[in-house]
């Protein structure tokens, strides 16, 4: 059992190793290309017990038409000058043509996203604006939010007692980045009431706010210092906010897909109330 | 009535009396650059002007990641086998790093450098109106929160 142990610790070693010095390479590239944005790096054919690793950069390259892919081969210890293995086989093309080839191609794309891969980078901002990039991150299973989650925006009680219709509120967002989520873990039934775990969006991906992080929003102080508090959600949903209130969960991450499971298993609440804006007299 | 940034930074213990003890010995300028900047955001957050705390808070998380993770290159560098510090790269790669390798130091939040990027005008014009009071208000918190966890770490 303990030579298992052992073979375990350095196969996860080598592994991390390995993702770490990809990391890097992606990094390098990231920053060497000014003229192009990286979209996605994935790391296919995924082996990191073999001498050569696999890596595919998708980029976007404004006025620059990709035919085929570029390759490149070097040592993963580039840095320090070695030229011995690890080795990275590298191919980069633009997400337009990786696109071409997977609709005319689909056999030859199938190799860079079936089998074992594990996604290193992706620009979520970059992925999302075009809709036929966002295929993208079904194809490579990139999932940036847990089942369920609503998407909004803080309303100070000043801006809902000014408002009258919740699609004002709305358009005032306009195409703002949501500030906070929340997946529902109850909601009464007749859709007054609910809870729901609070979500933040950190590297493009949709995370429970731990109890401390929660602490440094003005909705949270806000409410705590017994003044109103309102969310609006992306399509519409008003809620006031009733508390906050910390629980202790093992469950949740499970039961509700969340993408992370907090370390202590305590998750900050929020209670709602379904609200309307306050009806403003006929001129 | 929202809080005040008067009453806000005054209850921020960290950036009244900072320690700023992450900060290696050896980076003294950059330590002088961060009490400089914390004296003009306590005074623009005493004056109630919310564009320059935007624009200081924002840039004082930026100085407080850039000193914590250069002070810690070599760390990283013996957790993962390899590390190189891109001092050149901006808020949102140091905020990366800090997410990935400081998680349990609490995480920044992707809203944090959207909110230090309503510097450019396009930026902000893609937020409502209000964007300017909340992000001052926000940045705030999430600026004294990141220097009391730092200060923390380098106690240890």
């Amino acid at each position: 059992m303990a030579n298992l142990a052992t073979f375990d610790r350095n196969a996860r070693s080598r592994e991390a190793r390995i993702r770490a010095l990809l990391d890097d390479l992606v990094q390098a590239h990231i920053e060497a290309r000014p003229l192009t944005k990286m979209a996605l790096a994935v790391w296919y054919q995924k082996s990191p017990s073999s001498e050569t690793q696999f890596l595919l950069e998708l980029i976007v390259a404004d006025g620059f038409d990709f035919k085929g892919f570029h390759d490149d081969r070097l040592s993963l210890l580039w840095k320090s000058g070695s030229e011995g293995q690890p080795y990275a086989n590298v191919k980069v093309t633009s997400v337009d043509y990786f696109l071409d080839l997977l609709a005319g191609h689909p056999a030859e794309a199938a190799q860079y996203h079936e089998g074992t891969l594990e996604v290193l980078y992706f620009n979520k901002d970059l992925l999302s604006k075009d809709p036929s990039y966002s295929t993208l991150l079904d194809l490579f299973h990139i999932v940036t939010d847990p089942g369920g989650l609503m998407k909004g925006w803080y309303v100070t009680e000043d801006e809902f007692e000014k408002s009258s219709t919740v699609q004002a509120l709305l358009s005032r967002r306009g195409s703002a980045r949501p500030e906070l989520g929340i997946v529902k873990v109850w909601e009464s039934p007749d859709l007054e009431h609910c809870r729901g775990i609070l979500h933040v969006e950190i590297q493009g991906k949709w995370l429970p706010l731990s109890p401390q992080g929660v602490r440094a929003y003005t909705y949270y102080a806000d409410a705590q210092s017994g003044r109103r508090a309102y969310f609006i959600f992306e399509g519409g949903a008003l809620y006031e906010v009733l508390r906050f209130e910390v629980k202790t969960a093992p469950e949740y991450a499970s039961r509700f897909g969340l993408l992370e499971q907090a370390p202590d298993d305590r998750y900050p609440e929020v209670y709602l109330r379904s609200v309307r804006p306050p009806a403003r007299p006929a001129a | 009535m929202i809080d005040t940034l008067k009453s806000i930074c005054d209850q921020c213990a960290h950036l009244r009396d900072p320690q700023l003890e992450f900060i290696p010995q050896e980076s003294q300028r950059q330590k002088e650059i961060i009490l400089r900047d914390l004296r003009e955001l306590i005074a623009a957050a005493s004056n109630e002007q919310e564009r320059s705390v935007v624009l200081l808070a924002g840039s004082l998380i930026e100085a407080a990641l850039y000193s914590f993770i250069d002070g810690q290159s070599e760390y990283i560098s013996q957790r993962r086998g390899e590390f190189t510090f891109h001092r050149e790269h901006d808020l949102s790669s140091f905020v990366g790093i800090f997410n990935r390798w400081f998680s349990d130091l609490g995480r920044i939040p992707d809203i944090i450098v959207a909110y230090r990027n309503t510097t450019h005008i396009n930026r902000e014009l893609e937020f409502d109106e209000d964007i300017c009071p909340r992000a001052a208000r926000d940045l705030l918190r999430q600026l004294d929160a990141l220097l009391g966890s730092l200060e923390s770490y380098a106690r240890i």
